[in-house]
């Protein structure tokens, strides 16, 4: 048997998980700079040298305005979430969408999507449902992975206030209804 | 190949495999990759139970104490997950893509011919059709992505057009980021 060649270690980096040197493709490589300038200085050169410039800035800021408190720069950045591309992903509005999709003429099911985002366990929510409509309803998969409760039957209009008073954390005028496909607030 | 939200939710079943596809699994790891072999028995120890979770898309992973290590595509060759092949990293062959390329690479994209052939590729002569190869970038020491050769090196470099390479797996996609599934 040859010798055993010795598993090759990587470094990866601590924010992101990629190896190191990937990370100026990565996600966020703004992030990961300050991780990368103590674990990996020698990756990126021109990095280490823009952070001691920076250094340098801040020591003459503190120097020139010791009176004034950094409140200014304590400020929560808006997080934006970048999608690969740099589009930047809008951060959604929690809402409940709810559909109703006829099926056999006079039989129709009510979706209801959306209800995990207040916090809401779908599979508890089912069985309220179905118990309070009498009807069947069950958590199924929906068309973008996301999770979404069906119930059987016509409940268009008693499921504003059943949702309302079951979880009272869900706002009225975040319940929206789908109709001729518009989007129709419920209140 | 794997989405960025490939999760463990994709995964419909996990199954404990008998000994004798266990053999089969090993053995064409073994002949896949002869590189492999001296340590293939730290990776796959014969003793320790090997599961297969079968996937969407009729992808199989293998995995060994809740880690992926190879994966493969119907009853296609075994490949390796791109941290095995951080770890041992001459197991495959190599082919380059210059550095303009590494963005689309990691957002997904299959391997262009020009990529390949351009100052900054490289391309290993000896690569055939429809075999995995591990794809390296220019001025970068670990490799980025796993792919799937769809012509061979010498009619990439003279086609030079298209898809020269389906891109299997790549940083931070899906399998990526499953470090481990329980």
């Amino acid at each position: 048997m040859a010798e055993k060649p010795q598993p090759f270690q990587v470094l990866y980096c601590g924010v992101c998980g990629l190896p190191a040197e990937y990370c100026e493709f990565g996600p966020d490589f703004e992030k990961c700079k300050p991780w990368l300038i103590q674990n990996a200085p020698d990756l990126y050169p021109d990095l280490v040298k823009e952070a001691g410039s920076k250094e340098a800035d801040k020591v003459s800021d503190q120097l020139s305005s010791t009176s004034i408190s950094d409140a200014g720069s304590s400020k929560p950045k808006e997080e934006v979430k970048r999608l690969p591309g740099g589009k930047i992903k809008k951060k959604e509005k929690p809402e409940i969408i709810i559909e109703k999709m006829t099926r056999n003429k006079r039989k129709c099911i009510t979706t209801v999507k959306g209800l995990e985002l207040f916090g809401v366990k779908l599979n508890d929510a089912s069985k309220k449902l179905g118990k309070k409509f009498a009807t069947g309803a069950s958590v199924v998969k929906g068309p973008t992975e996301k999770e979404q409760i069906d119930v059987q039957g016509d409940i268009f209009y008693d499921i504003v206030d059943f949702i309302t008073e079951t979880w009272p954390d869900v706002p009225e005028n975040a319940i929206y209804f789908i109709e001729d496909g518009k989007k129709v607030p419920a209140v | 190949m794997f989405h960025r939200v490939f999760s463990s939710e994709e995964v419909s079943a996990q199954n404990q495999v008998k000994a004798s596809v266990q053999r089969k699994i090993r053995q064409s790891i073994a002949d896949e990759y002869p590189g492999l072999e001296p340590v293939l028995e730290d990776l796959l120890p014969k003793k320790s139970p090997l599961i297969v979770a079968k996937c969407q898309n009729h992808l199989n992973l293998v995995l060994v104490n809740n880690v992926p290590l190879f994966f493969n595509i119907r009853d296609g060759p075994y490949m390796p997950t791109l941290r095995l092949l951080h770890q041992y990293p001459n197991i495959m062959k190599k082919l380059q893509v210059d550095r303009g390329a590494i963005r689309f690479v990691l957002a997904g994209a299959n391997i262009m011919c020009p990529g390949l052939t351009s100052p900054g590729g490289v391309l290993d002569d000896e690569v055939g059709a429809e075999t995995p190869v591990a794809i390296m970038a220019e001025g970068k020491q670990h490799a980025l992505a796993i792919g799937f050769t769809k012509m061979s090196a010498k009619d990439i470099r003279t086609i030079n057009k298209g898809i020269g390479i389906d891109n299997m797996h790549y940083l931070n996609d899906g399998l990526w980021k499953m470090e481990r599934l329980d």
